[in-house]
């Protein structure tokens, strides 16, 4: 399949500081791309880069998605869920590339909300505050907005931390069902199950270089310890 | 009782003006405290509520008692201090609401300065505390311009807003700079700011700002719930600080703000959400079982 993006010879850097040189690489549609590595080996640093958010010291993010089909699934941690909106308002919300500041949504949109909350398992909570929801119940949430976005690129920072195995299995399904559908997905993690589970690729970030891998390569190159980082994940540089 | 409440209204056109004021500002400047609130920088409303004095005083100095000439003044000098604060931030990397905690302490400073060279302390304590018996049709139209400009722009940035406080990056990842949202709603602020000075005073404009919104947050959890008892409590406390005012011979600006302080203490008591009240009635209530969709 075609590439819908390419990184040539990128290198990014936080401040002064170093963090990714000479990245290469490209990522075809209908393909799940693992992210892995110790923390602080740069892996939040390249979701900034590909999203555009970080601008390149050196080198190239080539993409060809559209920026209003591209989506990004942060870690829970960077948004303030106390905020008083509802699930499907939160939902509702993936439609701001298309909708913007001022058009109305639609009842085709609103239908649209729904099935997706039904995909997700969320219809019961649809006017509950974002505040009173379980981990889980948020990161399934925040993956409706992508949904709704029909994002052709998606990006997902450690989306199963903090989340429970049930939130996991339905996240794991609708991303396959979303890769199968032709969408990109690049998504950080840490677990060697989910890993294996989840992955087409893998693209291994290590002091500042970055090495293509498989899923099953990976497991036997890492076992142990990666599968117990991820119960402390925390860090992201 | 209808007399007490009507008579003044009747009788007065400057009190009649003073209400019209009032209610324009409850109209957008809770809403406004709102968000505030929600991004929290609800002491940023503060600061900002001093930086703009010195703008005010040059106002003073060079045209004496006009309110045009103050609020454009206190406009620039708001402004003047979100950008200045805005800048170093982002030039020293530290946080900007240390930069405006500094810059509003030195705009404060040379507004006081200023009105002390050239005014009485009449001037001074009427600039800081507000007097309804100013307001004139000139104020009002200037008032009520304000508001209705910011409830239009409000109106226009509003879903932005909201996607915005939630998750800037989905913003950014779609190319629109949070900064430049940010730096118009701060705008907003200080527009509203420099045009509830007239009646509130340029300290307490910012309490008919926050102490509604923070007096929301008790009873609904939903946005439209606490944007629209928000503006219902700014109300009330203006038209009910007027009369007070009018009637014990007291300063419109406190009056105004300490009866919105009575609405926030009393929802911190009895509200609905988080009160002290609703704390002690979960506490004695027995257990749920546990939610189906959990």
């Amino acid at each position: 399949m075609a590439a819908v993006l390419t990184l040539e010879s990128l290198s990014l850097a936080q401040g002064n500081r170093l963090v990714l040189e000479n990245v290469d690489g490209h990522f075809e549609a209908g393909t799940i791309t693992a992210l892995v590595g110790p923390n602080g080996a740069g892996k939040s640093t390249l979701v900034q880069g590909i999203m555009g958010v970080l601008k390149p010291i050196a080198g190239r993010v080539r993409c060809e998605v559209p920026k209003a089909r591209r989506a990004w699934l942060p870690q829970q941690l960077a948004l303030d869920l106390s905020f008083p909106m509802s699930v499907e308002e939160l939902v509702m919300s993936g439609c701001w590339p298309t909708h913007g500041s001022f058009k109305r949504y639609g009842s085709a949109e609103y239908r649209r909300g729904q099935q997706i909350m039904h995909r997700l398992g969320l219809q019961a909570l649809e006017h509950r505050p974002l505040g009173e929801l379980s981990g889980g119940q948020r990161q399934r949430a925040l993956l409706g907005r992508t949904l709704m976005q029909e994002a052709q690129l998606l990006l997902l920072d450690e989306p199963f931390a903090n989340v429970d195995a049930a939130t996991i299995d339905i996240l794991i399904e609708v991303l396959r069902d979303m890769a199968a559908s032709g969408v990109s997905i690049i998504v950080v993690l840490h677990d060697q199950d989910q890993l294996a589970r989840l992955a087409d690729r893998v693209l291994h970030l290590d002091r500042g270089h970055a090495t293509w891998t498989t899923p099953n390569a990976q497991a036997s190159a890492a076992p142990a310890p990666l599968a117990h980082r991820s119960r402390t994940a925390g860090g992201s540089a | 009782m209808i007399d007490w409440l009507v008579s003044p209204l009747v009788d007065f056109g400057f009190m009649r003006r003073a209400l019209v004021a009032g209610l324009a500002l409850s109209l957008v400047a809770p809403p406004l405290g709102v968000f505030l609130t929600l991004r929290g920088m609800s002491l940023v409303g503060d600061a900002m509520a001093h930086a703009v004095l010195p703008g005010v005083a040059v106002g003073f100095l060079l045209a004496g008692f006009s309110l045009p000439a103050m609020s454009v003044g206190g406009l620039i000098a708001g402004l003047l201090v979100a950008g200045l604060a805005g800048g170093v931030s982002r030039l020293t990397g530290h946080r900007e609401d240390s930069a405006i905690a500094s810059f509003y302490l030195i705009s404060l400073a040379a507004g006081v300065m200023l009105i002390s060279m050239r005014g009485s302390s009449v001037d001074l304590t009427h600039v800081l505390f507000g007097s309804i018996l100013a307001v004139d049709s000139t104020a009002l139209w200037l008032i009520v311009g304000v508001s209705s400009a910011t409830l239009i722009v409000l109106a226009a940035i509003f879903r932005i807003l909201v996607v915005e406080c939630l998750d800037p990056l989905f913003l950014r990842g779609q190319g629109i700079r949070g900064g430049a949202v940010h730096g118009l709603f701060l705008g907003l602020m200080v527009l509203n700011l420099t045009a509830g000075f007239q009646t509130l005073g340029t300290l307490m404009a910012v309490g008919l700002m926050m102490l509604p919104a923070t007096a929301a947050r008790f009873w609904s959890k939903r946005l439209e719930g606490l944007m629209g008892l928000a503006i219902a409590a700014g109300m009330l406390s203006s038209v009910g600080g007027l009369l007070l005012s009018y009637h014990a011979g007291l300063p419109s600006g406190p009056c105004i703000i300490l009866l919105a302080g009575a609405i926030y203490l009393f929802s911190a008591l009895f509200g609905r959400y988080h009160s002290v009240f609703a704390r002690w009635r979960r506490r004695v209530q027995p257990i749920l079982p546990p939610d189906a969709h959990g």
